[in-house]
C-alpha cells in the first residue's frame, strides 16, 4: 500500500506541471495584465514610470521566460509575491487555508453524516411518502448552485429570522470559538446541500442493491436485529461506491466554496483566487492553482487508499 | 442562598456592561466606487480616502459639501508670485500617534516622497512642478512651483502627510510593497492604527490627542465585503451601521431603521469614440448620437430621477455658462445628422463598458434600441476593467465607442489627463484620443490662473467648447448612496471619486 501510494504521488507531479503549464498559457490569453489592473482607469501614469513598474513585475520578459522563471522559483518552495501588496504567496495562502479548511470540512463532515443518513432511511422505507420527499430534496439540492443557495440563506437565516450573522468569519474584537461556529454554521450548511444530496441519492440505490442479497435475507433469517442487518451487513457493503462519490466531488465542493466565501465574506483562499484574478495577479492565481490541484489530487488519493479500509478485499499492487 | 447568587449575578451584568460600554461603529467604508479595499499606501492610492482620512491627516480638506478649502494640519496658507510659490503655517501643537511632533520637515519629506519615481507615487502627476520645497522654521512650508497650478490646493486635499521619523528608515523604492503600512502606521488623524485582520477588518482606536479632540467613539471598524450585496444585507441586519449603495439597494433598505444619504457622484458618464476611427471624426455622427439618446426619459424613468443631465464635461453648474446645446431628443434630426455625415447603416459598432452593474446593463441595451431607431447599429459588450483599460491603451486602438465615466470635480483640472491631447496613452488616461487645441488652452489656462473669477469665466469656455465639439457625448451625473444606520449621531458621508478629500469631523461621530 505504501508502494502504491508512492507511485500514485510520483504520477501527480507530471500532472500538476501540466496544470501550471496550461493555467500559464490560459492567463497569457485573457486580457488586461496586472499593470491594468493595477493602474486605476482615471490615473495618469508616464510612459517611463510604466515600464519601471513593468520590470518590477518580470511582466517585461517574454512569456515562456516568465513561466520557466516562476517554476524554478515554485521548486524551492518560492510562489512569487502577490502584487497586489508585495506580500509572499505562500504566506497568503497559509492565512487563509485555515478559514478554508474549517468551511470545507465542516460542510464536507455535515453532508457525509446528513447524505448517508438520509440515503439510509430512504432505502429502508422505499417508496414512501418519506422517501418520495427526500427525493424531491435530493433533486433541489443538486440543481441549486451553492451562489443561490447561499443569497437565499443569508435571505432567510440572518436577515428575516436573525439567527445566524450575515457572514463574515467572527465578530470585530471578539472572535473564540464560539463566536467563529455561530458564522460557521450557515455557510457549512449550504456548502453540504450538495454533498447530502448526491450521497444520499448514491447511498439510497446502492443500499437498494445490496439489500435484496442471499446474505442479508439469511441474516435477517438467524435473527438478527434489524439496525444491526442494516448497519453491518447492508451498509457497510453498500459504502464502497459511495465512497468513490465522496472523493470525486472535492472538485465541486472546492468549486462551490469559492463563491460561497465571497458571498459569506468568508476570509479563506477562494475569496483569494477570486481577488487574484479580477486584479490579473498572475503569481497568486499560479499559486492557488497549484495548491487547489494538489488539494485535489490528494483527495483522490486519499479516497482509493479508502477503499482498502472499508473493503479488504481490495488489494493494491 | 438566594442572596449570593443575586449578587454574582448583578456582577456578571456590571462586569458585561462595562465591557460593551466601548462605543463602536463598524462600517464597509470601502464598499463601492470610492473604495479601495486593503491597500493602505496612500502614496499610491487613487481610492479609498474616507478610510485613509481616518488615521492620516492632508494639508488641506473640502467641505462635505465640496465648496471650499479650508484647512487640515495647514492653519492657514498665502499664495504669492502669481501663484508660483505657496506658504503654509502648520497647526501648533499637533503630534503623531507616537507621541512625536509633527513638523514642517514631514510635509517635505511626504511631498519628495511623492514626486520620487522610486515610490511609485500617483501624485507625481499633480506635484511635479512643485520646484522647491523650502522649511524656514517646523510650523512653516513655502513651496516654489516651477509654473502655476491652481489645481494645487485640490490635489493635496487627497495627499496625506507621512511621518518622517518612522518612513525616512525604508529605501523609497521599498515602500509601494512595504509591510509598514499595514502592520502599525502612524499618522494624525482622528483614530490610531489597532489592529488588520486580512480579508475581514481593520479596527481603529480613539486618539486621545488629536488636534480637534478626542474622537466621541472608542473604536471605528472597517469590514471587507466582497461582494456589495452582502454588506447591505449585513446593514440591514444590523451587523454593520454604513455602507454604500446602489439605486436599487436605496430601495429594498427603506423600513429597515437605515437612512439614506445621496449626492451627486463627481462622475460624468459619456459616450465616447475612438479618436483614431475615421468613422467618428465627422462631428455630425457624434451629435447624431446626442439627438438620438433620449436622455431626460432614461434618467426618470431608469435612474429615477437620480441623475442630472450634462450637457458638457464640466458639470458643476458654477462652470455651465448660457446658451448651451442640451442636445433635447430629436430622432429626425439624429437621422438627417448621419446620412449627410454619410454613415454606413450596415456597419455594427461595438459599444464597450465596464460598468457591470443592472442599472447601466439597462441603459446601455436602451441606448442601442434608441440608436437602431436612428439607423446606427452598436453592440454592447461588458468586459471587466483591465480588459477595457488593454483594449483602449493599445498603440493602434480598434475599438468602436465606450459608454464610460470621469470624474469631473470638485476641480475641473482632474479632467486634463482624460481629455489633454498630449495625454493619449502610454502618456496619460485620454483614452479617446481627444485633440482639441481649444480644450488643450482651456486646461493650461485654468492651472495657470489663480484668480477665482477668471477660472471660472476659463471653465465656462471649455464647456461650450466641449458642447459644440463633442469630444464625448456627454449623457448625465448619476447620484451615488450610502446608507447609514439611524443610531448614528453627526455621521457624515457623502459620495466623491476615490471616496473622502472632506471634512467629515469623524471626531464628532457618535452611535446611540
Amino acid at each position: 500500500m505504501g508502494l502504491y501510494a508512492l507511485r500514485r504521488i510520483l504520477i501527480s507531479i507530471p500532472i500538476l506541471l501540466a496544470i501550471t503549464a496550461i493555467i500559464f498559457t490560459m492567463l497569457q490569453f485573457t486580457p488586461g495584465d496586472p499593470l491594468d489592473a493595477y493602474i486605476p482607469p482615471d490615473q495618469v501614469i508616464s510612459a517611463e514610470q510604466r515600464t519601471l513598474l513593468k520590470q518590477q513585475l518580470g511582466l517585461d520578459k517574454p512569456a515562456p521566460v516568465q513561466y520557466l522563471i516562476w517554476l524554478e522559483h515554485a521548486v524551492h518552495g518560492d510562489l512569487g509575491y502577490r502584487i497586489k501588496n508585495g506580500q509572499p504567496v505562500g504566506l497568503e495562502l497559509l492565512r487563509r487555508l485555515p478559514p478554508t479548511l474549517l468551511l470545507m470540512g465542516a460542510g464536507m463532515g455535515l453532508g457525509i453524516v446528513l447524505g448517508i443518513f438520509f440515503g439510509v432511511v430512504a432505502a429502508v422505507r422505499r417508496y414512501t411518502a418519506l422517501d418520495n420527499g427526500l427525493t424531491l430534496l435530493a433533486f433541489l439540492g443538486i440543481s441549486t448552485p451553492p451562489f443561490l443557495a447561499g443569497l437565499l440563506g443569508l435571505y432567510i437565516f440572518a436577515l428575516k429570522l436573525h439567527w445566524f450573522p450575515a457572514g463574515g468569519f467572527e465578530t470585530p474584537g471578539q472572535g473564540g470559538v464560539l463566536d467563529i461556529a455561530r458564522h460557521l454554521i450557515l455557510p457549512a450548511l449550504i456548502l453540504s446541500l450538495l454533498y447530502v444530496a448526491v450521497l444520499m441519492r448514491y447511498t439510497r440505490s446502492s443500499m437498494l442493491e445490496v439489500i435484496h442479497q442471499d446474505y442479508v435475507r439469511t441474516a435477517s433469517a438467524k435473527g438478527v436485529a434489524t439496525v444491526r442487518v442494516i448497519g453491518k451487513h447492508v451498509l457497510r457493503n453498500a459504502l464502497i461506491p459511495v465512497v468513490t462519490v465522496i472523493g470525486a466531488n472535492i472538485a465541486n465542493l472546492i468549486g462551490g466554496a469559492v463563491f460561497l466565501e465571497s458571498i459569506f465574506s468568508w476570509p479563506g483562499t477562494g475569496q483569494l483566487y477570486l481577488d487574484a484574478i479580477d486584479a490579473r495577479d498572475y503569481p497568486m492565481i499560479m499559486g492557488t492553482t497549484l495548491i487547489l490541484a494538489a488539494t485535489i489530487l490528494l483527495a483522490n488519493l486519499i479516497t482509493d487508499l479508502m477503499y482498502g479500509l472499508i473493503d479488504p478485499r481490495i488489494r493494491y499492487t | 442562598m438566594l442572596r449570593p447568587a443575586l449578587l454574582t449575578l448583578t456582577l456578571a451584568l456590571t462586569a458585561l456592561g462595562t465591557a460593551t460600554a466601548d462605543k463602536v461603529l463598524t462600517g464597509a467604508f470601502d464598499v463601492g466606487p470610492g473604495g479601495a479595499p486593503q491597500l493602505f499606501n496612500p502614496l499610491t492610492n487613487s481610492a479609498g480616502y474616507t478610510w485613509l482620512n481616518k488615521y492620516y491627516s492632508t494639508l488641506v480638506l473640502y467641505d462635505a459639501g465640496f465648496k471650499k478649502i479650508s484647512g487640515d494640519l495647514a492653519s492657514s496658507w498665502t499664495i504669492a508670485d502669481g501663484g508660483k510659490s505657496y506658504t503654509f503655517v502648520l497647526r501648533d501643537g499637533v503630534k503623531w500617534h507616537d507621541g512625536m511632533p509633527f513638523t514642517s520637515k514631514d510635509v517635505k519629506f511626504s511631498l519628495n516622497l511623492a514626486n520620487n519615481p522610486d515610490t511609485g507615487s500617483l501624485f507625481a502627476a499633480k506635484f511635479n512642478n512643485i520646484k522647491s520645497i523650502q522649511t524656514p522654521n517646523a510650523r512653516t512650508v513655502i513651496l516654489t512651483l516651477s509654473k502655476p497650478n491652481a489645481a494645487l490646493l485640490d490635489g493635496l486635499t487627497g495627499f496625506m502627510i507621512l511621518p518622517e521619523h518612522l518612513l525616512n528608515k525604508i529605501a523609497p523604492k521599498d515602500l509601494r510593497t512595504s509591510a509598514w503600512w499595514r502592520t502599525n502606521p502612524v499618522g494624525t488623524g482622528p483614530f490610531m492604527w489597532s489592529r488588520y485582520v486580512p480579508d475581514q477588518y481593520v479596527e481603529l482606536k480613539a486618539n486621545p490627542n488629536y488636534f480637534k479632540g478626542r474622537p466621541k467613539l472608542d473604536r471605528l471598524i472597517n469590514r471587507y465585503f466582497k461582494e456589495p450585496a452582502a454588506a447591505v444585507l449585513a446593514l440591514k441586519s444590523g451587523d454593520i451601521q454604513f455602507t454604500y449603495l446602489s439605486l436599487d439597494d436605496t430601495k429594498s433598505v427603506q423600513g429597515s431603521g437605515v437612512n439614506v444619504i445621496s449626492g451627486p457622484s463627481q462622475v460624468v458618464n459619456f459616450i465616447g469614440f475612438n479618436g483614431t476611427d475615421p468613422r467618428f471624426s465627422d462631428v455630425r455622427v457624434r451629435q447624431a448620437v446626442e439627438y438620438a439618446i433620449d436622455k431626460a426619459t432614461i434618467v426618470k424613468q431608469l435612474y429615477g430621477g437620480g441623475a442630472d443631465l450634462a450637457s458638457c464635461v464640466v458639470t458643476n453648474t458654477k462652470y455651465q455658462p448660457k446658451g448651451l446645446n442640451a442636445y433635447a431628443y430629436d430622432p429626425a434630426k439624429a437621422k438627417a445628422l448621419l446620412t449627410a455625415a454619410k454613415w454606413n447603416s450596415g456597419d455594427t459598432v461595438e459599444l464597450m463598458t465596464y460598468y457591470g452593474d443592472q442599472l447601466s446593463k439597462d441603459v446601455l441595451v436602451t441606448i442601442q434600441q434608441m440608436l437602431a431607431q436612428v439607423g446606427m447599429k452598436v453592440t454592447p459588450r461588458f468586459v471587466d476593467t483591465p480588459t477595457y483599460n488593454q483594449t483602449l491603451d493599445k498603440a493602434k486602438p480598434t475599438f468602436g465607442m465606450v459608454y464610460a465615466g470621469s470624474a469631473n470635480g470638485p476641480d475641473p483640472d482632474v479632467l486634463y489627463p482624460n481629455l489633454g491631447s498630449a495625454f493619449a496613452p502610454p502618456n496619460g488616461t485620454n483614452r479617446m484620443r481627444v485633440d482639441v487645441p481649444a480644450i488643450d488652452k482651456a486646461f493650461d489656462d485654468g492651472q495657470a490662473q489663480t484668480q477665482a473669477a477668471q477660472r471660472t469665466r476659463i471653465y465656462q469656455n471649455l464647456c461650450s467648447v466641449s458642447n459644440q465639439q463633442l469630444p464625448w457625448d456627454t449623457l448625465w451625473t448619476a447620484k451615488r448612496f450610502g446608507g447609514a444606520s439611524s443610531s448614528l449621531v453627526n455621521f457624515v458621508w457623502t459620495p466623491a471619486p476615490g471616496g473622502g478629500r472632506y471634512d467629515d469631523h469623524a471626531e464628532d461621530w457618535d452611535i446611540k
